[in-house]
């Protein structure tokens, strides 16, 4: 149960992007891998909507930040497989930045010990 | 284009279909691989991958640049869902394209008289400039006298070059029949000023404007007419009141600036102390000055200027106007009306396709709601849904545009005769086009906007549960509210239409003062050259008249020169022979001159004295018959018989007048105007040209008008056939043609105000049909329980008053504030008269009504068993 209220942390705006891409750095994965990926990296604590994660897989595209190619699997199915550009590796390096930074302020927001008379 | 194919949207789509049935399988292949039962499997992998048909739709959002495929897909949807409902359709699109047909007509006529570009080079830079007494004794147009006219052509700077012209009437003779042409006496820089160039030939030079030169210009049509649109007319003779010219050139089709002038001649503006005449001036002004510096400018020159004055009015306006004022003048209010009352109408066609789409989505709700449970989202349903409106506002456009062809042919069909200026710029052009599609876009989004967004708000689980059952509540509110707008707005337009209506009727029973009932009427201008002195002018009328006299069927005939109602009068100040000074306005009348049996021919009442006889001829004593106003404004109380009166101001012995008679006054000027006081004269007793020119015969009779017609005219030419002959008609139909522009208002509202009232009726009637269906389980019930059948008609009955009375009562007071805008078409009527407004209000209750009998009838036989069963 307490798993099931944790896949519902809700992923800030374009914070999906940048997980997708992040994840696509350890080799070229399909959508199906990809939301598996990120489940397991996150413990399973973040469960991505495929009803966000395929249009953030085809804006990617678009912005060409990753390219796609397709492949048959074992079963003799169509894949498509998603992997990083060089475009999109530098968006990740910009991405990782920002995200440092907000992570690192956020942190600084909470450790800060309360204002006298508060309580 | 030899750009790369780009993948299209089929391709797309299919890949999209493989990428997420392979996620499908791998999700379900890992959990066999747990070791979950196969069918388990598959199901569990589709709920953690949720809404197949969302995720696709969301994704597919991303690509872009797809708009056009998608537009395509949805017009493809909603041509195949308005095919499945054609009567709804037919009923939509019908009402859509006689909304947008009647306003793209409108607009059509706008465009030409109001939009489009005037047949000058430049136009924006010509403007017309006056300077005009405030109020004179005439209708005031714009003008300027000789002397300011040369000071403001000389000495303007803000003015490149300046024209003056005025409207006159000339005779042709010697190709064809007679004929009275619209001429123009322009100055010879004219075309110049304007940037006109003749189509063939040249224009004037500027000698040409002293007297004697020959040179004129004629129009094209003139020249097709009567010239055969041969070249070789140019440098040939043209006969003009019986004076030969020589015609230099030809303009272009189309132009008949001023005026729908057929004829130029030149003049020299010169200041004459004797005699001062107001002309439209028009200027072009000079690269990059202002019409605001115009204006300073001829302000500063007249107020260098001696100060003039003519008539009774000392104070004179200077005004720097528009061309388009001097060609399209009054038309322009006429015409805002009209495109006011047609945008009416198609805002009452929206309200009720409106009505027609909330209540088909209440029908189409389980369709809705399988869309969105195939991964629709809202903005996607709307999307859908205005693109089913704009196509059928789009169809209904198309269908207006043709519907449009054959209004404006017929509106300038109806119009009377130079009513709409540049009636040959009227059709419909590219820009004609480009408003329409607006229009069509507008309007589909207009009224399809509501309904959309109530269609796509449905609780899907709901909708899917009760398979469409109607519930009633907000949808049912916005549905009457429609309805009751329609009803508003039908009831501004009839009471426009209405108002307009009874002030027409107030015009028709005017008292004019004469029997117009068997009188024959027609115009003759004698050419000057020929009739240069009275006794010509005199044996010209005197034979004319007694040959008139002695047509089998005439009971009486008489000439005047300036008849009632003829679009002239000759207006002027007399002086009483008892030495009073006259006070403002009692010296002033209108003064036409008559031969003996004048009054009778015209049903003219004799109150006191005698006619004019035979006897009163140049050699005896002058004597003048006044009308009942002169009488009683001037002798109170007494008789006026035998007194005495002058024309002139400063008046000799032998310049005064007895008055022998007294008649009734008589309208004179035109319908809307007042009777006038006047004082006649007998013709024969006058011996200017000015006065004695210009006759309109006029014959009593009880014969065939047409036959008469035709025997008049033989009489007068039997005496000369190169006197034009014009105007000819019964009086009555001459008087109509004087008001023949508030009965196209009349025909143009009333015909807009039907359509209006038809679609309120088919509002209403859709509404009561649709709630007799909706409540059928409930009537059946009531039945079931006892109503009897005039308890249900009441019910329809009630919800039709609910539905009218409210949009009356706020048509009423909209009503109140914009029938404003017809105040100065209207005579004798209030914009706010009660009578008419009652008088539309009942009639729509009575249109209501009658748009409730079939449904109320359907509803009284509802049978409560088969209503019951339904369920």
């Amino acid at each position: 149960m307490s798993k099931q209220a944790l896949s519902r942390i809700e992923l800030l705006q374009g914070t999906l992007d940048f997980i997708v891409l992040q994840t696509l750095r350890w080799g070229p994965r399909h959508g199906y891998g990809i939301a598996q990926m990120i489940r397991a990296n996150s413990n399973d604590s973040l469960q991505v909507d495929t009803g966000s994660l395929y249009p953030a897989l085809h804006r990617l595209e678009r912005k060409k930040w990753i390219a796609a190619d397709w492949d048959v699997s074992e079963n003799r199915q169509r894949v498509r497989v998603y992997r990083l550009t060089a475009a999109g590796r530098k968006q990740l390096a910009v991405e990782r930045t920002r995200w440092e930074q907000l992570t690192a302020a956020i942190a600084g927001v909470m450790r800060t010990p309360l204002a006298e008379g508060e309580s | 284009m030899t750009r790369p194919p780009k993948p299209s949207r089929d391709a797309r789509d299919v890949d999209l279909d493989d990428e997420i049935r392979t996620h499908l399988a791998m999700a379900a292949a890992d959990r066999i691989a747990r070791g979950e039962a196969p069918d388990d499997a598959v199901a569990a992998a589709r709920r953690e991958f949720g809404n197949v048909g969302h995720v696709k739709e969301v994704t597919r959002e991303t690509w872009g640049g797809m708009w056009f495929e998608r537009l395509l897909q949805d017009l493809r949807y909603a041509w195949r869902s308005l095919r499945r409902s054609p009567g709804f359709a037919a009923v939509a699109i019908g009402t859509l394209a006689l909304g947008i047909g009647a306003n793209a007509a409108m607009f059509t006529v706008v465009n030409g008289v109001l939009v489009r570009p005037l047949p000058f080079d430049e136009p924006s830079r010509l403007v017309i400039a006056s300077y005009e007494p405030e109020r004179g004794p005439f209708v005031r147009r714009p003008g300027m006298d000789e002397a300011t006219f040369l000071a403001y052509a000389r000495s303007a700077r803000t003015v490149e070059s300046a024209t003056a012209f005025n409207e006159v009437q000339t005779t042709l003779t010697g190709v064809g029949e007679a004929t009275r042409l619209r001429a123009s006496s322009v100055t010879a820089n004219f075309f110049s000023v304007l940037g006109v160039r003749p189509a063939f030939g040249r224009a004037f030079t500027p000698e040409e404007g002293a007297p004697g030169h020959d040179a004129v210009l004629i129009g094209d049509g003139l020249w097709r007419s009567r010239f055969g649109a041969e070249r070789s007319a140019i440098g040939g003779p043209i006969i003009l009141d019986g004076v030969r010219h020589t015609i230099v050139g030809v303009l272009p089709p189309a132009f008949d600036f001023p005026f729908g002038a057929q004829v130029w001649l030149p003049i020299t503006i010169a200041v004459n102390p004797h005699e001062t005449r107001l002309r439209p001036v028009a200027a072009r002004l000079a690269p990059g000055a202002s019409e605001a510096a115009a204006l300073a400018e001829l302000k500063s020159i007249v107020a260098r200027l001696p100060a003039a004055s003519y008539g009774e009015s000392e104070h004179f306006i200077p005004e720097i106007l528009p061309i388009r004022s001097v060609i399209v003048g009054d038309v322009s209010r006429s015409l805002y009306i009209f495109s006011g009352a047609v945008l009416f109408v198609l805002l009452i066609a929206c309200a009720n396709v409106a009505n027609l789409l909330l209540m088909r989505a209440t029908t189409r709700r389980h369709e809705m709601a399988v869309r969105v449970a195939l991964g629709a989202d809202r903005t996607r349903l709307v999307r859908q849904l205005l693109t089913e409106s704009v196509l059928m506002s789009s169809v209904g456009g198309a269908i207006g545009i043709a519907l449009a062809f054959a209004g404006v042919r017929a509106l300038v069909a109806i119009a009377p005769e130079g009513l709409l200026p540049r009636a040959n710029e009227i059709h419909i052009d590219g820009f004609v086009l480009a408003f329409t599609v607006a229009l069509c876009l507008l309007t589909g989004i207009g009224f399809g906007l509501l309904p959309a967004l109530q269609a796509s708000k449905r609780n899907l689980s709901a909708s899917i549960g009760d398979g469409g059952r109607a519930v009633s509540g907000p949808r049912s509110m916005l549905r009457g509210a429609l309805v009751i707008t329609e009803v508003a707005l039908a009831l501004v337009l009839l009471a426009g239409a209405g108002l307009v209506a009874r002030s027409f009727a107030q015009l028709r029973s005017v008292e004019l003062g004469f029997q117009p009932e068997h009188v024959l009427s027609m115009t003759v201008d004698l050419s000057p050259t020929k009739y240069a002195a009275a006794p010509a002018l005199h044996g010209f009328r005197e034979d004319a008249v007694s040959r008139l006299a002695h047509l089998p069927g005439v009971s009486s005939a008489a000439a005047v020169n300036w008849r009632p109602l003829g679009g002239a009068l000759i207006k002027g100040t007399f002086v009483v022979g008892d030495g009073r000074r006259l006070k403002n306005g009692e010296g002033w009348a209108s003064k036409p001159a008559v031969t003996p049996g004048y009054f009778h021919a015209m049903g003219i009442r004799v109150l006191e004295g005698r006619d004019f006889t035979s006897a009163d001829r140049a050699s005896a004593p002058g004597v003048v018959i006044v009308s009942a106003g002169v009488a009683k404004r001037l002798w109170p109380g007494q008789s006026a018989v035998g007194r005495l009166i002058s024309m002139e101001d400063h008046p000799k012995p032998t310049d005064w007048l007895t008055i022998v008679g007294v008649v009734d006054d008589v309208i004179q000027e035109g319908l809307r105007s007042s009777r006038d006081a006047a004082v006649y004269s007998p013709l024969a007793q006058l011996n200017s040209a000015f006065f004695l020119g210009h006759l309109n015969f006029v014959v009593r009779s009880s014969g065939e008008p047409d036959a008469l017609m035709a025997a008049m005219r033989d009489a007068i030419h039997a005496l000369d056939d190169d006197q034009p002959i014009a105007s000819l008609g019964t009086m009555s139909n001459l008087i109509s043609s004087t008001i023949a522009e508030p009965l196209f208002q009349v025909r143009l509202l009333t015909l807009f105000s039907a359509c209006a009232l038809l679609l309120a009726a088919i509002g209403i009637y859709g509404v009561l049909a649709y709630l007799v269906t909706e409540r059928t389980r409930e009537i059946g019930i009531r039945v079931a329980v006892g109503a009897v059948p005039s308890d249900v008609v009441r019910m329809v009955v009630r919800r039709t008053l609910a539905l009218t009375v409210p949009g009356i009562l706020i048509g009423l007071i909209a009503s109140f504030g914009v029938t404003r805008v017809l105040s100065g078409l209207l005579f004798q009527v209030k914009p706010t008269d009660p009578a008419t407004f009652i008088g539309v209000g009942s009639a729509l209750v009575v249109v209501a009504l009658a748009a409730s009998i079939v449904p109320a009838r359907r509803a009284a036989r509802v049978d409560p068993l088969i209503a019951l069963r339904q369920e």
